[in-house]
């Protein structure tokens, strides 16, 4: 990355830091939702974006997360232990799920993923003696992490906030590492990367797992966060969302889960002064940028800054 | 002196076709193996049972003496056997260094200790040689997806080469590459072959490839060997003429 980018980084990291003291509650449980659902995308970007393989899972595995942390902690098991199992279990799952991974691709798979997810709502929704069914689990508290009470908004959005800055280090250690160059490979060729000694059987399983559990991570700071979560939060349409931050913001790019949730969380808010039209409004928005920039707005970004680059080239060679 | 590959009775069959026919054949070290025939003759299919890419219905593979029929190709990478195919096979939005990276970093450690490892997988010297062997050096930070074909298939035998293989088997290597970067590429297998002693197999459809590369030749049609000697031995050869070379 360019020092330019570094810098943009470090900017939009002081900017999210600074960002709730200037909010009132209600735009600080949005930016939270930013940051959880941000954690969720990273998670669908690595098995998407970057191993190539289709998942309309994530929804159920933040419903996993969440579920698991929202039946642990009243139980009196600490969040931490909630948190690390929500990841774990997901991680289990998801290595499972990946196995048809192995033997279909592309839209059958997603038909696969998508079907898992709504065997997941269904347990959700009829399996009331450990999920409540339909009316859901309230109060889910917000944890006491060493002496720090995070029950207050702002508070809340950083505990959100500072695990979303260490599984986005952690992931970006996994992809500059030869993990990272083995699952593109796999994105691009995976006959190829065969014979070439990678064991696309063990990357694809870990490729699942490790995005799973980023959806686990999620699912888990998710229950706190709204302290009321039903089976009908994590039913296809959340899958389709992340998967929409993920393409809209740029599908193998690091960052584009960072830009694709924000404009999935805020775009809706700031549309809502067009009252009952602003949903067609954003898929309008969404369907012409998909139509013009497949490769989201960070590819939108990456040409423009390519063209000025070129432009300024071009420039100082006329004498 | 046990052969590096060995092959005994080879047989594949898709339905009722039977495209590799008891096919017997052994590769000893330092060798380069021409395989020729027509199209549909079943060289491509005897390579990717060899290889492990299909599972063949009858018959034994054997590299250095040791049965590996069946097995993945991933793990007969690992074994020293490497291959390239028919059509190109590079990762076209990586770099041409990292295409080599990747190309021997699974050689390096376990799976665990790449994740906690660094970046190149300690393979960016030996990539650095091997772009410079293949006289890729102006493009080392290229998107292989950006290089020309006649480049793309230089990347994707140097890939083949990375992680220094007893065995290699090219598939067509000179399939559509023009006659400047042929000569180019012929005259870097012959490098390397000095170099290393390495063994290799070449499926080719390109006679004056063939006969300046290899030192012997196997000649297959309807999945069968029919003839097998020295290139000019086959050039000559009144069964190969009538069934492949033509008059």
């Amino acid at each position: 990355m360019t020092r330019f980018g570094w810098l943009l980084v470090a900017l939009a990291a002081v900017a999210a830091v600074a960002a709730p003291f200037f909010l009132k509650p209600f735009g600080i449980f949005l930016i939270s939702t930013w940051v959880v659902q941000t954690i969720a995308a990273i998670g669908l970007n690595l098995t998407l974006g970057y191993a190539g393989q289709i998942s309309l899972a994530q929804g159920a595995f933040v419903g996993i997360g969440a579920y698991t942390v929202a039946l642990l902690t009243p139980l009196g098991v600490p969040f931490l232990v909630a948190f690390a199992a929500a990841g774990l279990l997901c991680f289990a799952v998801g290595w499972v799920l990946g196995y048809p991974a192995l033997r279909v691709q592309h839209h059958y798979l997603a038909f696969v993923t998508l079907a898992f997810t709504t065997l997941v709502f269904l347990v959700l929704r009829n399996e009331e003696w450990l999920t409540n069914g339909i009316y859901g689990i309230t109060g889910t508290p917000r944890p006491n992490l060493f002496g720090w009470k995070t029950g207050g908004a702002r508070d809340f959005y950083f505990l959100c906030l500072g695990v979303l800055a260490l599984l986005s280090v952690a992931t970006w250690w996994m992809l500059r590492s030869p993990w990272g160059r083995a699952f593109v490979a796999l994105r691009e060729n995976p006959i190829r990367a065969l014979s070439l000694g990678l064991d696309t059987r063990r990357y694809t399983l870990m490729a699942f797992a490790i995005g799973s559990s980023l959806g686990g991570f999620a699912g888990a700071l998710y229950a706190p966060l709204v302290q009321f979560i039903e089976p009908n939060s994590f039913s296809l349409g959340l899958s389709f969302n992340l998967l929409l931050m993920v393409i809209v913001g740029g599908s193998g790019n690091f960052f584009g889960p960072f830009v694709g949730a924000l404009i999935a969380v805020l775009l809706p808010e700031w549309l809502r002064i067009t009252q009952g039209y602003y949903l067609i409004v954003y898929a309008a928005a969404v369907m012409v940028m998909m139509a013009f920039c497949p490769a989201g707005v960070l590819g939108l970004a990456e040409r423009a800054v390519l063209l000025l680059r070129r432009g300024s080239k071009v420039a100082g060679a006329i004498p | 002196m046990t052969a590096v590959l060995e092959v005994s009775n080879m047989r594949k069959t898709f339905g009722g076709i039977v495209a590799v026919d008891d096919v017997s054949f052994e590769v000893r070290a330092g060798e380069i193996l021409g395989i020729i025939g027509p199209n549909g003759s079943g060289k491509s299919t005897l390579f990717n049972c060899v290889l492990g890419q299909l599972q063949p219905s009858a018959g034994d593979v054997r590299i250095e003496g040791n049965l590996t029929t069946g097995m993945r190709p991933c793990d007969l990478n690992r074994l020293g056997v490497s291959r390239t195919f028919q059509l190109l096979q590079v990762f076209p939005q990586l770099s041409v260094r990292d295409n080599l990276i990747l190309a021997g970093q699974e050689h390096q450690g376990s799976m665990a200790s790449r994740l906690f490892g660094q970046p190149d997988a300690g393979l960016s010297g030996d990539a650095a040689r091997m772009i410079e062997f293949f006289r890729l050096s102006h493009l080392a930070d290229e998107q292989a997806g950006s290089l020309s074909y006649g480049q793309q298939k230089l990347l994707d035998a140097a890939m083949a080469f990375m992680a220094g293989p007893r065995l290699v088997l090219l598939d067509e290597p000179a399939g559509g590459v023009n006659l400047t970067m042929l000569g180019q590429l012929r005259e870097r297998l012959h490098a390397y072959h000095a170099e290393r002693n390495a063994t290799f197999v070449v499926i080719e459809h390109q006679m004056e490839f063939v006969m300046a590369l290899c030192t012997r030749v196997l000649v297959l049609a309807e999945g069968r060997i029919i003839a097998e000697g020295k290139p000019q031995d086959i050039r000559r050869n009144p069964i190969v003429i009538e069934a492949y070379l033509g008059h």
